[in-house]
């Protein structure tokens, strides 16, 4: 599965990454998103209600960072499990560019979907996740517009820097940056949350993929 | 694998169900021909509390003519199999009859539901497309009383209906064909039986061999039954030759690009999906029948 798209959104990148960042503002704007649990600091497990036709099921699935950028974008590595039916492994970009007064974001991503799901192809695969992610920005944006107009600082949640450090390091390494100005409250959450993102869109496409599965009877 | 555990209950009344729907809500889901529901159970992608099996409703089942005789109602509880036999459908709403046979396998066909069908919305389904071809009312009902939809504004996204909270749907309603009128269907698949890679459902009146309001209702190519416009305007007041389908062929082409641009999947492309949908539409314009 290949899926790419763009997104203008009426207020700078790090206003952008910074809502990207928070994790509350996320699990507000993922649909169906119930839990998300922080294993380490570039890991991640979320929980998800995928609502979607007939499908009504929860499903669990992890998600690895690197490449981050801050107030750039980053690479995120999601795996989504959908039991024994199968699963979804793939990766996605996401990059942050300036545009007027406002952020361009663009995303791609590509799945591979194995077990049985692999076998029967997936027709609605593409359409569920493309929906997911129209979802996702249409609330975000929505998010995004209200409480950072009225707080121009926008929304920072803490986060320990013991976090942070972990999740930052390859991007210390590829930046001439120091450890205080990267390690800031809202660049820290946002490493896990835009992850969390692409995990969703991940498990949706798993959530799909093992519908179709089960869906063979046609 | 075996379902999750549920309890099963079989009400009598449509009145009981909407207790039901009310007490449980998004914990419920409705057993009607179980041919989505039963395969999402067991494969467990749905764990609902409670399956609220409508079998037992009578109401809901039956094909016959509305009063005034202006249209045919068909029953939430038909199945795809009661449709294809049916004397009546084949009279009044032949579109139906050429589908029909499209619908998955016979066994699927014996169980399965109109209604079913029509709640669930698969974009690649048959029944969708038709309804919105033959400008379909959707008849829902909950406690509250009745609502009347047309098919073009009950069809919104990817399995995604206006179906609300606590409603279902006891039939739908389409006008009986007149004299005039033309119908045809169509689809590709790889193999018989599989959902279609793009169908095609027609409905126009034709006179003097020449098309009137045409309606083209695409399955397949969208997140719901999609029709071309365009290709309509253009179709309508033509003589029905193989030119004219050539132009026409190349009318869709140019049609299906931005909003209405097909939904790739994991083997078709957006470009497969436009080619195959203008074979379909030289196709099934070319066979019209009575």
């Amino acid at each position: 599965m290949e899926l790419a798209g763009e997104v203008i959104i009426g207020v700078p990148p790090q206003q952008v990454w910074a809502g990207l960042n928070d994790a509350s503002v996320l699990r507000q704007c993922i649909p169906g998103c119930e839990e998300v649990q922080q294993i380490t600091p570039t890991e991640t497990h979320t929980r998800v209600l995928l609502k979607m036709g007939p499908v009504r099921a929860r499903f669990v699935g992890k998600i690895l960072m690197s490449d981050v950028r801050p107030d750039e974008g980053c690479t995120l590595n999601f795996e989504g499990s959908g039991g024994a039916a199968g699963f979804a492994r793939g990766s996605s970009v996401v990059t942050l560019t300036p545009d007027g007064s406002g952020t361009k974001l663009h995303y791609s991503a590509s799945a591979s979907i194995g077990g049985k799901l692999g076998q029967i192809g997936g027709r609605m695969i593409d359409a569920s996740a493309k929906q997911m992610a129209d979802q996702f920005f249409k609330a975000f944006r929505t998010c995004l517009d209200a409480p950072i107009a009225a707080d121009p600082v926008g929304p920072v949640s803490p986060i320990p820097l013991s976090a942070t450090a972990g999740v930052f390091a390859p991007s210390i390494a590829a930046q001439p940056m120091t450890v205080g100005t990267i390690a800031t409250p809202a660049a820290g959450l946002g490493a896990e949350s835009v992850r969390i993102l692409w995990f969703v869109l991940g498990s949706a496409a798993t959530g799909f993929g093992v519908w179709l599965a089960g869906h063979l009877a046609r | 694998m075996k379902a999750p555990a549920f309890d099963y209950i079989k009400p009598r009344s449509l009145d009981q169900v909407f207790g039901l729907l009310a007490e449980y809500g998004d914990e419920a889901r409705l057993l009607a021909g179980g041919q989505t529901l039963m395969a999402t159970l067991n494969m467990r992608l749905s764990e609902p509390a409670i399956v609220v099996d409508i079998n037992g409703i009578e109401a809901l089942r039956g094909i016959r003519l509305t009063e005034d005789g202006t249209a045919l109602r068909i029953g939430a509880l038909v199945t795809h199999s009661e449709i294809e036999a049916s004397a009546l459908v084949a009279q009044h709403a032949p579109l139906l009859t050429l589908a029909a046979p499209h619908i998955a396998h016979r066994a699927i066909r014996n169980l399965g539901t109109w209604g079913g069908s029509i709640a669930y919305a698969d974009p690649a389904a048959e029944w969708p497309a038709c309804a919105l071809a033959l400008d379909a009312v959707v008849i829902v009902r909950s406690r509250s009383g009745e609502r009347r939809i047309a098919a073009v504004d009950f069809f919104l996204d990817l399995y995604t209906t206006a179906l609300q909270e606590g409603e279902l749907v006891v039939a739908c309603e389409m006008p009986v064909r007149r004299a005039e009128h033309r119908y045809g269907f169509n689809e590709l698949a790889r193999r018989h039986g599989d959902y279609a890679i793009v169908g095609l459902a027609v409905a126009a009146r034709v006179t003097q061999q020449k098309m009137h309001d045409t309606r083209l209702s695409f399955l397949g190519i969208g997140t719901t039954p999609v029709r071309a416009p365009e290709t309509e305007r253009f179709l309508d007041g033509r003589t029905l030759d193989t030119a004219v389908l050539q132009v026409a062929a190349r009318v869709l082409a140019s049609e299906l690009v931005g909003a209405l641009t097909p939904l790739a999947d994991l083997t078709n492309s957006a470009a497969t999906k436009r080619h195959l949908a203008t074979v379909l539409l030289q196709r099934v314009v070319a066979g019209l029948v009575p």
